[in-house]
C-alpha cells in the first residue's frame, strides 16, 4: 500500500495529519502532501497548531497570524496567532461585562482576573484548540492538513479534548440541577416561569465545540493519522510507544513514513568510512521498521542534499511521498 | 353588606387561606430549594472560577466564558468560601 493509494482509496478522509518526534519532517511532509492536493486540483488548507510553527519557514513567506494565505492555487497555509486570539478573546470578555452591567470601568478583581487567566500555560493551547474549531467548521476547503506539534504536546491535544469533555459534562449536570431546585422554588412560590440559564446556554456551547473537535480528530471515516519516523533506535522505541497511547484515544493511525533515508546506493561509491557506517546501521533499523509496522509503511522518503524549503523542495518531497503518481 | 363587598371579602379570605397555607407548608420548603440552589451556586462557582482563591479547577479558556455571567456573585462568594466557621453555621 502506498500513500497515494490511501489518498485514492478513502477519498473521505478529508483530515490529514502528521505527527511524530519533533524535527523528523511533520512539517515538511504536511507542506509536501498540501502541495500534492492542490497540485490535483483540491482546495487545500495546511495550518499549524503549534506555537512555534514553521509554515513560514517553509512556504518562505511570513504568514504567521494572517488567516488564511493562498501559496500556489488551491494551495492555503495559516499559521495561528496564539497572543492575538487571546487578547481578542479577553476584549470580548470585557466589553460583555461591561454590556452586561452597565459599566464605563471594569471591577479591579475581574479584570485581574481576566488578566491572571490569560498568563496560564494552558491558555496558549487552548486560544489554539479554539481557533482550530473555527477553522475546520468552516468547511470551506476539501482537504484540512493538521501540522501537529511534537508527540507529547499532541497527546496533550488531544487528552484535552476529553477531559474538557468529561469536565464540562459533570458541571453541565450540576447546572442542570440547580436549575431544578429553581424551578421548584418558583413553582412553589407560583411563579410562572424561571429565567432562562444563561450560564447553562454557555456551557452547552462549550461542550458542543469540544465535541465537534474532538470527534474529528478521532473519527475513522474523515481522518488519517500517520506517524512520521526515521531509520534510528530511539525514534522507533518512541513512535511505538506513542502509537500505543494514541490508540487510546480512538487516533485512527493509517500509516507510518520514514524519513531522512541516507541514499543507500552511496555505498557502492567511495564514501568515507563515517558515512558507511551511516548506512550499516540505518540498514538495521529500517529492517526492524519493516518487522515492526510492517506493510503500515507507505513511503520512504530520502535525505535530500539541502533544507526543504521554497516550493521547488516541497515539490521534490512531493514526489519522494507519493512516487511521483499524480 | 352588598354581593360585591361580600365576594371580595371571600376573594381576600380565600387569599389569607392560601398563603397561611403556604407559610406552613410550602415556605421551608421553598427557602431550602432556593439555599440549596445558593449552595450549589458557589459550589459552581468554585469548581469554575477557583482560580480566583487560588485553586485553579477549569482550564481558564473557558472560565473566562462565563465570567460575565458571574460577576454580580463573586464577592459574596469570595466572603462565604473564605469566611471562619463556627458552630451557629451548623444551625442556620
Amino acid at each position: 500500500m502506498s500513500l497515494a493509494q490511501i489518498f485514492r482509496e478513502h477519498p473521505n478522509r478529508r483530515y490529514i495529519e502528521y505527527g511524530g518526534k519533533g524535527g523528523l519532517g511533520k512539517t515538511t511532509f504536511s507542506a509536501a502532501t498540501a502541495y500534492w492536493l492542490a497540485k490535483q486540483g483540491y482546495r487545500v488548507l495546511v495550518f499549524s497548531v503549534d506555537p512555534q510553527a514553521s509554515l513560514s519557514d517553509i512556504f518562505e513567506q511570513d504568514i504567521f497570524g494572517k488567516g488564511a494565505v493562498e501559496i500556489i492555487p488551491g494551495l492555503f497555509a495559516q499559521e495561528i496567532d496564539a497572543d492575538r486570539h487571546i487578547k481578542e478573546y479577553q476584549d470580548e470578555i470585557r466589553q460583555k461585562i461591561r454590556d452586561m452591567y452597565g459599566l464605563d470601568e471594569m471591577p479591579e478583581e475581574i479584570e485581574h482576573y481576566i488578566q491572571a487567566a490569560a498568563a496560564e500555560p494552558a491558555m496558549e493551547e487552548s486560544a489554539i484548540f479554539d481557533a482550530v474549531v473555527d477553522i475546520v467548521v468552516g468547511a470551506e476547503y476539501d482537504y484540512y492538513i493538521y501540522d501537529l506539534v511534537p508527540l507529547g504536546h499532541a497527546l496533550y491535544y488531544l487528552s484535552m479534548a476529553s477531559i474538557y469533555d468529561e469536565w464540562i459534562g459533570k458541571i453541565t449536570s450540576l447546572r442542570e440541577e440547580m436549575e431544578e431546585y429553581a424551578q421548584v422554588a418558583a413553582m412553589l412560590e407560583r411563579k410562572k416561569e424561571t429565567e432562562e440559564d444563561q450560564i447553562l446556554t454557555e456551557l452547552q456551547y462549550i461542550k458542543e465545540r469540544i465535541n465537534t473537535s474532538s470527534s474529528i480528530l478521532t473519527d475513522r471515516e474523515k481522518t488519517a493519522f500517520f506517524f512520521v519516523i526515521t531509520p534510528e533506535e530511539m525514534i522507533i522505541l518512541d513512535t511505538l510507544k506513542a502509537a500505543e497511547l494514541f490508540a487510546k484515544y480512538d487516533v485512527p493511525i493509517s500509516g507510518y513514513i520514514v524519513n531522512r533515508v541516507i541514499p543507500p546506493e552511496l555505498a557502492q561509491q567511495n564514501i568515507p568510512a563515517y558515512l558507511r557506517n551511516r548506512i550499516e546501521m540505518q540498514e538495521k533499523y529500517i529492517g526492524k521498521i519493516g518487522d515492526t509496522f510492517g506493510d503500515e509503511v507507505l513511503a520512504s522518503v530520502q535525505e535530500f542534499e539541502r533544507d526543504i524549503t521554497g516550493l521547488e523542495m516541497i515539490g521534490k518531497v512531493a514526489d519522494a511521498l507519493f512516487g511521483g503518481e499524480a | 353588606m352588598s354581593e360585591e363587598e361580600r365576594q371580595s371579602l371571600l376573594k381576600r379570605w380565600g387569599r389569607s387561606a392560601k398563603e397561611f397555607l403556604y407559610g406552613m407548608a410550602g415556605h421551608d420548603m421553598t427557602r431550602f430549594a432556593l439555599k440549596t440552589r445558593g449552595s450549589m451556586e458557589h459550589l459552581f462557582i468554585l469548581i469554575t472560577m477557583g482560580d480566583l482563591l487560588g485553586i485553579p479547577i477549569l482550564p481558564p479558556y473557558y472560565s473566562l466564558r462565563l465570567l460575565p455571567y458571574v460577576v454580580p456573585q463573586i464577592s459574596t462568594w469570595k466572603r462565604r468560601m473564605l469566611r471562619e466557621r463556627d458552630l451557629t453555621d451548623a444551625l442556620a
